[in-house]
């Protein structure tokens, strides 16, 4: 509190006003009233795994995880993108069956809760969704392989709702490099740009999070459309390959696209990273207690894992990181290219999330600490959402116009 | 015996008479004319989408002086309703037979796409009756063989999504919860999973085929499915004994339940000389498919073309009696003189069998209506017969499945 009061000019004034009308949850009716008005998109959230056993339901609220609707609700989460998510190490057919039966299940929960969900392919769609308070549900693949090197099955995707795949995962795809793998393509292969101009043409956005710097940069060249990271954060802060460089987001920005911010500590905060780097034996703890809790049950070791991860932090075992990190990364990359090129991607259910940013139910305390850091509520708003409707927007029309007769 | 001469003499007269006018172009050939191109013509099995796989590159908006179906022809033939299968070997399962139903859709879809001004991807009755308002071709989906869906009912559902109006319950062989009428059972018809397959594609809105399948399967489907089925290209087993065909029972159950029998074109289902001859040439058709599949592999154009070629030598030889298209009209006959004519319509297997002379392609539908009203066929009852009952039972489907979706 005191540090707000011995802010100067107008700055202070405004932490002056926002802190005498701040609740017990630490959001003030200013930036309750903001939140709850905008529309807030999140593009990146691996909830779908918990769909595959078919036991979990978003409809209730859940002790465990991020994600349902009553907590989407609670935070005004607005529009989802639910990952299709399988390891890379699966490819050919057996990756295309699989991400299939992904995408059903997303449907299918959106098919159970009518009254609260709506799956939505375009931008029209999640503005709709948002009048008629329902949560646009959307699709996006996570990972080139799931493809399985066939337009074909692109096609398909983009016909059962996905609006945007991911180029690569964590290891290098038939077409594309990563960033966590040895570069073996140089990039984008041939044929992986022809998949750029395909998802071009089907409206598809082309998301960037996880490729590797060269993979970026040849799919920037080869985009008609603008780009997103859907869920990366800023190697200046934290120096992870999954995070892009200041170069990498001015890129980016300049033809128009928006990173949007990861929450996972290991790429919010540089502290947790070396920290984990220097004891590798945390690590492999950690994993052998996941394995332990989870088998190979996917979605139990992602919700495990930040579980656990949050035992150690709480234990003193690994450096703490909040949520204000995230905050950190959103301003740095603010500052380095505008507000129009940024925006929010969790990673809820999928990493481990900083403290009190637990779940879904806690997104106004971004719009809060936004608006204490000055931002203006035109800003605020495109970072929560419009700027991903923007790029959505931009997508549809660069595929309307490569259909559109007369054209090749 | 002098009256019996000029009896029979005065028929003679008669008959030539008719003969004549017939020749000059009758007020029957003109009715039957208009009638046929002024009504809905629906075929629900043709093979066709195998040559999209052509290595020479099928183009469907050029005349072919090979195969059975092609824009051109079809406009000539008035035939504008087709559902094209997708079709592989019922030994390819799991992932790979998944994937290779994928690349077939798409290429359906791809085909409507590149020619949208002839036509139109239908989903509904009201889309085929819409199409055929704008004088486009009505083009929809059969999935021919549940070995495609990787035993999967999400599979099932992504295939409805992406435009999948029927399900052929098993093709040539059983797959994993059917027995098909060419192998044998393993099930004992329908498996529990199979009776929720059923179920699922009520729910879906996909109709139940039962061509192919054993006759336990038959009976098992038709108490499960809450809509009515429909046999795709399946002919009458009391004209010519093929376990391919239908028993008169069989089409009495299943007209009872509002089904509709789809006649098939092929001769060694319409014609029991030709089956018995061939199947004494040949050691029959599961020694014969065996071999085919062993000499083509997953080649499923191969397989058609070989089918056909054998056939073809077979006849050249002598081996084979010819086989006239009128044996269509007698399986029709028969059928709507056993059930009534609203459960009887065309499923030729065109591009997929081996057609009767004078029914080489799809420009000779217009001789079916014609020889329908010779018989004394009401206009009416043609036009279901053409297409009117299939729309009827899509719709009781489309009813079936928004009542199972809305009791959600």
């Amino acid at each position: 509190m005191k540090r707000a009061i011995l802010a100067s000019g107008l700055c202070g004034v405004t932490a002056l006003m926002v802190a005498g009308a701040m609740k017990v949850d630490g959001i003030s009716e200013r930036a309750k009233k903001l939140h709850f008005s905008s529309i807030v998109v999140d593009t990146h959230d691996d909830t779908t795994q918990r769909f595959l056993d078919g036991k979990f339901e978003l409809g209730p609220r859940d002790a465990n995880g991020s994600i349902d609707i009553p907590r989407m609700k609670e935070g005004n989460l607005d529009a989802i993108f639910f990952s299709i998510w399988i390891p890379s190490k699966i490819t050919g057919p057996e990756a295309v069956n699989r991400a299939m039966t992904q995408i059903d299940a997303v449907r299918e929960q959106v098919a159970k809760h009518p009254k609260d969900l709506t799956l939505a392919t375009t931008a029209a769609d999640i503005r709709r969704a948002h009048k008629q308070g329902k949560i646009a549900a959307l699709l996006g693949v996570e990972g080139g392989h799931m493809i399985n090197s066939d337009l074909g099955v692109l096609r398909k995707y983009a016909a059962l709702g996905v609006r945007y795949m991911t180029l690569t995962h964590s290891g290098n795809d038939e077409w594309a490099d990563s960033s966590t793998d040895k570069a073996v393509h140089n990039g984008l292969s041939d044929f992986g740009k022809d998949v750029v101009r395909e998802m071009n043409r089907l409206g598809m956005m082309v998301d960037i999070s996880h490729v590797s710097d060269k993979t970026f940069y040849d799919a920037l060249e080869v985009s008609k459309a603008p780009l997103i990271a859907s869920h990366s954060s800023c190697r200046a802060i934290c120096d992870a390959a999954r995070n892009m460089t200041d170069q990498m987001i001015k890129d980016l920005g300049a033809k128009g696209g928006v990173i949007q911010i990861n929450y996972h500590v290991g790429f919010l905060s540089q502290e947790f990273r070396d920290a984990e780097k220097a004891n590798p034996e945390i690590e492999k703890a950690i994993q052998t207690e996941v394995n332990k809790r989870c088998g190979d049950n996917e979605a139990c070791q992602l919700i495990e894992g930040d579980r656990i991860v949050h035992e150690y932090m709480n234990a003193g075992k690994l450096p703490k990181v909040d949520y204000t990190k995230i905050i950190e990364h959103i301003d740095h990359a603010v500052k380095l290219v505008g507000a129009e090129h940024v925006g929010l991607g969790s990673d809820f259910d999928g990493a481990v999330m900083p403290l009190g940013m637990e779940d879904a139910s806690k997104l106004p305390k971004i719009t809060e600490a936004l608006l204490q850091k000055g931002y203006s509520e035109s800003d605020i708003r495109k970072i929560l959402g419009e700027n991903t409707l923007r790029v959505m927007s931009e997508v549809e029309r660069v595929s309307r116009e490569s259909k559109s007769p007369g054209k090749k | 015996m002098r009256l019996i001469r000029a009896t029979l003499l005065a028929c003679l007269v008669g008959s030539v008479f008719m003969a004549v006018n017939v020749a000059t172009g009758d007020d029957i050939a003109e009715r039957a004319h208009k009638l046929h191109f002024s009504s809905i013509v629906l075929d629900t099995h043709d093979d066709t989408t195998q040559r999209f796989f052509s290595k020479a590159g099928f183009d469907m908006a050029q005349r072919h002086t090979d195969g059975h179906i092609d824009i051109p022809r079809m406009r000539d033939g008035g035939m504008n309703a087709i559902f094209f299968s997708i079709w592989i070997d019922g030994r390819t399962m799991g992932p790979p037979a998944v994937q290779k139903a994928i690349d077939q859709i798409d290429a359906v879809h791809q085909m409507v796409r590149k020619d949208p001004k002839d036509l139109s991807f239908c989903h509904t009755a009201a889309e085929v009756r819409e199409a055929h308002k704008q004088g486009k071709i009505a083009v929809l989906i059969g999935v021919e063989g549940g070995h495609m869906i990787g035993n999967d009912i999400r599979v099932l559902r992504t295939f409805g999504d992406l435009g999948v109006r029927y399900m052929t319950l098993s093709h040539f062989y059983n797959d994993e919860w059917a027995d098909s009428s060419t192998d044998k059972p393993a099930h004992n018809g329908l498996t529990d999973f199979g009776k929720d397959i059923v179920r699922e594609m009520n729910r879906q809105g996909i109709m139940v085929d039962i061509s192919h399948v054993s006759d336990k399967t038959f009976y098992d489907a038709l108490e499960t499915s809450k809509a009515p089925l429909i046999a795709s290209h399946s002919s009458c087993r009391a004209l010519c004994d093929h376990v391919r065909d239908m028993s008169d029972d069989m089409i009495k159950a299943l007209a009872a339940k509002g089904g509709v029998i789809q006649i098939n074109y092929e001769k060694s289902f319409i014609d029991q000389a030709y089956k018995d001859a061939y199947d004494k040439a040949s050691g029959g058709v599961v020694a014969t498919m065996n071999n085919i599949t062993k000499e083509c592999g997953d080649d499923e154009e191969c397989v058609i073309t070989k089918v056909q070629a054998i056939q073809a030598a077979m006849e050249k030889s002598g081996q084979l009696p010819p086989v006239s298209w009128e044996r269509i009209i007698d399986h029709i006959d028969h059928a709507v003189k056993l059930v009534g004519a609203d459960h009887v319509g065309l499923g030729s297997d065109f591009d997929g069998a081996t057609m009767p002379t004078g029914m080489e392609d799809c420009t000779k539908l217009p001789k079916i209506t014609e020889a329908l009203m010779r018989k004394g066929y009401g206009d009416d009852d043609i036009r279901k017969i053409l297409g009117g009952n299939l729309l009827r039972v899509m719709e009781a489907t489309e009813k079936v499945s928004k009542e199972m979706q809305s009791a959600h």
